[in-house]
């Protein structure tokens, strides 16, 4: 049980012009799981390495339940992090895998057979002990990885896009064992993933983190829906933004000219009749998705991308059609 | 055809290798071969047993064993940690350190001896084991950092952080971890200095100067001897440790080999 502050990291690699982590600050409260989310290369992997004392900071702190955990030895920070690749140990069996961390802390052979025995339960995986991690599929090699984080008993689980090797079937399963193991044992874990849909079914909070800063941090629900800028906005796969001035005439946020709207794809209506709260377009692309189609409508120099819930009425390519921002929808964004 | 013709490849292949340990054989173990004869004519144990019985011949052995042993260690010891640097980092000059590390594979074995002869005269090596040691690791070391680094190339250091935050020490990790992920090009690299150690001739008798000697001077002396059947038992006897070495390795390599293979 460990609340998480990080005061502004820097981190700069030698020989790279530009800085990994930009005076990053985060808080993680007592059991939580905080998803960082961003494209590759932004610094979430460097962030997790500079918890676990892989790497150090430029400046900055990281505290663990207030104390300041930079001059903790590695070994003793009590971070332990899961991998893409589960990097079981491959001259050991599965016991002799989630045992380890208790082995080296020298825990009792009884102790880790105990532990041992309570963490393969945990994980849906009872009796398995005395296999070669050859033999396990790689779903089953990521909950027997996620098994040996966990029975350290550690302060903080870091997860660094764990599931992304997965299939989808084995990967949906391991999100749901995941949150259910982490709220069970109340661990706060922080969640590296470039993955919205898998950030969003497994965190409590998300973290946008763009070119080493977050630019949005927030419930999953609040971000997806109402980010507050135009890059996570993006992110959050928003593609249509309008000022004021830009908004149907009957629109009430017309007035205010100056201000960047946002509305997601699904929430903008293509209808043949128009109506006050609508622009006059034409379909430049259609593509059916099986649950809805996607439409391409080029409203006067804007182009409008809205996602249509099947069954809807089909516009082909050429089409005038109407296209509906219905207020209650629209969201102001700082650019 | 293609089958046949890979058949009889491998059989003259085989026969190369196979036929000088043959005529050894015959040699070690007759007494009476004379030409035209395909095979020897009498066949006994006691040129070989004088030959065993002989204590030149054993403590020979001894001290090339034991001189090839604290070789193998010694090498492994500085090699692993230039090999991680080699292998897993990139650096200005590593290619200079290349160079250098390889440089004993191509200045003559003579040369060398010639000049550390003269430093370990003056520094009371000369004639000693150990100066014997020092010398056979020059030529080892090119190769097992060689070997190591190409497997510290391959090593993923993930595994090494995972032990690290699962709480191990840097110890722990380098003896639990580390080392185990490395056993077969470990296993690889001990051989190599091994077998270029037990064979050293020249180096041992530069440094040795005839006070250590081990199974390849005695050889030696025995092969200006002139005597085929005392040349064909030490010769037998020299190639005993490398294959006994090689045996219990190959079974270990597999094993170790198997293991990581499963896990890639």
């Amino acid at each position: 049980m460990t609340t998480v502050n990080i005061n502004s990291l820097n981190k700069t690699y030698p020989n790279q012009p530009a800085p990994v982590l930009k005076d990053f600050s985060l808080s993680i409260n007592d059991g939580e799981m905080v998803a960082l989310l961003g494209p590759s290369g932004m610094g979430k992997s460097t962030l997790l390495k500079l918890i676990t004392g892989i790497e150090r900071p430029d400046s900055g702190d990281i505290q663990f339940d207030g104390s300041s955990i930079l001059n903790v030895d590695p070994n003793k920070r009590g971070a332990v992090l899961m991998f893409q690749k589960s990097y079981l140990f491959p001259f050991l069996t599965v016991e002799d895998n989630i045992g380890f961390g208790l082995k080296v802390q020298r825990a009792s052979p009884e102790t880790i057979r105990g532990e041992v025995k309570r963490m393969l339960d945990l994980i849906g995986l009872p009796g398995i002990e005395k296999r070669k991690v050859g033999q396990l599929s790689g779903g089953e090699g990521q909950r027997v990885a996620l098994a040996r984080a966990l029975v350290t008993n550690p302060k903080l689980l870091l997860l660094d896009e764990p599931l992304s090797s997965l299939d989808t079937e084995v990967r949906m399963n391991l999100q749901e064992a995941i949150r259910v193991i982490q709220r069970e044992l109340g661990v706060t874990t922080t969640f590296v993933t470039h993955d919205l849909g898998e950030a969003m079914a497994m965190s409590d909070r998300m973290a946008l983190l763009l070119n080493g800063e977050i630019v949005a941090l927030d419930k999953p629900e609040t971000l997806f829906h109402r980010p507050r800028s135009m890059a996570a906005a993006k992110f959050m796969g928003v593609s249509t933004f309008l000022n004021g001035d830009q908004l149907p005439v009957k629109c009430e946020a017309r007035s205010l000219s100056q201000k960047l709207f946002a509305i997601r794809p699904e929430h903008i209506r293509v209808q043949k009749d128009g109506c006050e709260q609508s622009l006059q377009g034409v379909v430049s692309d259609c593509v059916f998705r099986g649950e809805y189609v996607e439409y391409q409508v080029a409203v006067g120099e804007m182009s409008v991308r809205a996602r249509m819930p099947m069954p809807a009425q089909m516009f082909s390519h050429g089409e005038q059609v109407h296209v509906r921002f219905p207020a209650e929808y629209l969201f102001e964004v700082q650019n | 055809m293609k089958r046949i013709a890979s058949y009889a490849l491998r059989m003259i292949l085989y026969f190369i290798l196979v036929a000088p340990l043959l005529l050894f054989i015959a040699y070690a173990f007759s007494t009476r071969w004379f030409f035209p004869q395909p095979f020897p004519i009498e066949w006994t144990l006691t040129t070989f047993q004088r030959a065993i019985d002989d204590s030149r011949t054993l403590s020979s052995m001894a001290q090339g064993i034991w001189i090839a042993v604290l070789v193998s260690l010694l090498s492994l010891i500085l090699a692993l940690p230039t090999a991680r640097v080699l292998g897993l980092r990139k650096f200005r000059g590593r290619q200079l350190a290349w160079l250098l590390l390889f440089l004993p594979t191509v200045i003559p074995p003579l040369a060398i001896g010639m000049g550390l002869n003269i430093l370990f005269l003056r520094i009371g090596l000369a004639g000693t084991i150990a100066g014997v040691v020092l010398a056979h690791i020059i030529p080892t070391l090119p190769y097992t950092i060689f070997t190591l680094s190409s497997a510290y190339a391959r090593f993923d250091e993930n595994y090494e952080f995972q032990a690290l935050a699962l709480g191990a020490s840097p110890w722990n990790i380098f003896f639990k971890v580390t080392l185990r992920m490395l056993a077969p090009s470990l296993v690889v690299a001990t051989l190599f200095a091994f077998l270029i150690s037990w064979s050293q001739y020249l180096l041992t008798l530069l440094i040795g100067g005839g006070q250590v000697i081990t199974l390849p001077i005695l050889l030696f002396s025995a092969a200006s001897g002139g005597n085929p059947a005392t040349i064909a038992n030490l010769s037998l006897l020299f190639i005993a440790p490398p294959i006994l070495v090689i045996a219990a390795t190959a079974r270990q390599l597999n094993q170790h080999g198997n293991e990581i293979r499963e896990q890639y």
